[in-house]
């Protein structure tokens, strides 16, 4: 989920700033959507399915409900549902239905200063399917864009702590709080743009319980991610990109023992939008 | 309760329909707007007493409360003999409070979830030709998924008859892929064969400057298999009519066109749909939502 939004964020920044004029959205709604496919699902480095084909359909809605140069620049609101559709066993071909994983979403997002955001998020994880007890969770995202004082060398540092209200991740005894230090460095080749995320996922509380109790480290991981848009500019029908990357993740031991390996290569690609 | 499936009740389909229709008239379309790209999305969120899919009662207690999203592509416009090209990708739900949601075995709301997707043509005469492809899914596993390839041939003739207009509709509806796991399932009625649904109606409405008001109408037949009960296909579903009130909340701003609706619909059942209604032929349906398009 992470690195879409990075794929997604990256093929509609450089569009916006050059093509305003054409744009044929200019109100306060922004529509963000894609489908990707890959050949694994970590969830915060939990293992969910490895077999067959898993497809993820999503689609964002953006609200932008202020605007301004004061301290507090931007106000918006995101409305949002993510799929998981899986081919393997953790769908078809082991639960008979292809609906593994459906979240509803919404952030309220305050923009500041020197780019820096904070975002409130609740989320709502269900399975159509059944594959795992509903989890809701609230979030809180503190984020920092440093393109503006490091140019190309800024890291888009970033902090998330999530705190589950129902349901768990882990499926352990306790709702659980989770920890994320995460960076997304990019560069732009021409019209192609080139991400770099870095995701470290630790337990603040209970969020990786496993045999031996709750352990610290939940995971890390490194990605690359090229994404490639189809136009130079927003057309009647939005901006449209392909992108694909290649992450790969290590464990820690509670997540190693579910895997079966203490390391894992996600590929993946897809088509996105926005508009 | 009943059997199963679901999928926009009449009430949906009218209110879809209508909202996007009402609310892009020109008495609504005040100030400039700000999408005059080739995608357009049209959401609501709607309570009712009852949910009656196609006349099959879907829901005997609680409410039901149906969020929607629609995305609508214009991929072509034109003054030949076609004048319009048009894709659309929704997502269509229901969530319910009473027997088959959180009050019921399942524990959980979500009652249903539609995806579709349609591709339609419009030709002179406000004549278009639309294909639905639907996937009927339940998530909180109430019925077993129905898929389905629908057909509406409509008629705008507000053109011609102007305030008179009735805008009619035909649809033709096959559900697929009924047999699974060995079973025959994945059907509205939950019967032994997958079926085939006709519909036609009408929506004559008019617009005033502060609201609009239509007041569709409907009838629903089987032409095979599509209300079976006990073995036997019975051919007349259900009659419905209902009042749509629909009040724009401002004209069209940066935020979209948004609006208030409510309505009343009253359905007579028939034989088989009267069975699945607890033996009662009639049914009243209230409702009401907030809807935009942008």
């Amino acid at each position: 989920m992470t690195w879409v939004a990075v794929a997604l964020s990256m093929a509609t920044t450089p569009l916006r700033a050059q093509g305003t004029s054409a744009d044929p959205n200019l109100g306060n709604l922004k529509l963000t959507s894609g489908f990707d496919v890959t050949n694994a699902y970590l969830f915060r480095g939990i293992p969910q399915d490895d077999t067959g084909v898993i497809m993820w359909p999503y689609a964002d809605l953006g609200i932008t409900l202020h605007h301004g140069d004061g301290a507090l620049g931007n106000v918006g609101v995101n409305v949002g549902m993510w799929n998981s559709l899986h081919t393997g066993l953790a769908g078809l071909d082991g639960l008979g239905k292809l609906w593994y994983e459906s979240d509803f979403y919404t952030t309220l997002a305050l923009g500041f200063g020197k780019g820096t955001s904070l975002g409130v998020t609740y989320t709502a994880y269900n399975s159509p399917n059944s594959g795992f007890v509903p989890v809701k969770e609230v979030s809180f995202k503190l984020a920092m864009d440093d393109s503006g004082p490091l140019g190309r060398y800024a890291s888009k540092p970033y902090v998330i702590v999530a705190r589950e209200l129902e349901g768990q991740a882990d499926a352990g005894t306790k709702e659980g709080t989770y920890l994320e230090l995460g960076a997304a460095p990019s560069i732009g080749l021409g019209r192609v743009g080139v991400a770099v995320p870095l995701r470290l996922g630790l337990s603040l509380a209970d969020y990786y319980e496993g045999a031996n109790g709750d352990e610290r480290f939940g995971f890390f991981s490194v990605a690359g991610v090229v994404t490639v848009p189809f136009s130079s500019r927003p057309t009647r029908f939005g901006s449209w990109n392909v992108h694909g990357g290649v992450e790969f993740v290590t464990l820690g031991d509670r997540n190693e023992a579910i895997l079966g390996d203490r390391s894992k290569v996600i590929v993946s690609g897809g088509i996105g939008l926005s508009y | 309760m009943v059997s199963r499936c679901g999928i926009r009740s009449s009430v949906v389909v009218i209110l879809a329909g209508c909202m996007a229709a009402l609310v892009g008239t020109p008495a609504f379309a005040q100030d400039k707007d700000p999408n005059p790209g080739a995608m357009t999305l049209t959401a609501s969120f709607d309570f009712l007493n009852q949910y009656q899919f196609r006349g099959i009662r879907q829901n005997s207690t609680g409410i039901a409360m149906w969020p929607a999203v629609d995305l609508g592509i214009a991929t072509y416009s034109g003054k030949g003999g076609l004048k319009s090209l048009g894709v659309n990708l929704g997502t269509w739900n229901s969530l319910h409070t009473g027997d088959t949601g959180s009050d019921g075995p399942s524990g959980k709301l979500w009652y249903e979830s539609d995806f579709y997707a349609s591709l339609g043509f419009g030709f002179g005469g406000g004549t278009s030709f639309t294909t639905t492809y639907t996937s009927y899914t339940s998530p909180n596993g109430s019925y077993s998924t129905v898929k389905e390839i629908m057909f509406k041939l409509a008629v705008d003739d507000s053109g011609h008859f102007g305030k008179g207009a009735v805008k009619p509709y035909v649809i033709v509806a096959r559900e697929l892929d009924a047999t699974q796991d060995g079973l025959t399932n994945g059907q509205a009625d939950g019967g032994l064969n997958a079926g085939t649904y006709l519909e036609f109606g009408g929506a004559p409405g008019f617009s005033g400057k502060k609201a609009s008001v239509s007041i569709p109408v409907k009838i629903g037949m089987s032409l095979s298999n599509y209300y079976e009960l006990l073995g036997v296909d019975n051919k007349f579903g259900f009659f419905s009519v209902a009042g749509l009130v629909t009040v724009p909340l401002g004209g069209t701003t940066n935020f979209g066109a948004w609006n208030v609706h409510g309505g009343i619909e009253y359905q007579r059942l028939g034989t088989t749909t009267q069975a699945f209604n607890g033996g009662e032929a009639n049914q009243a349906i209230y409702s009401f939502g907030l809807g935009f398009t942008y």
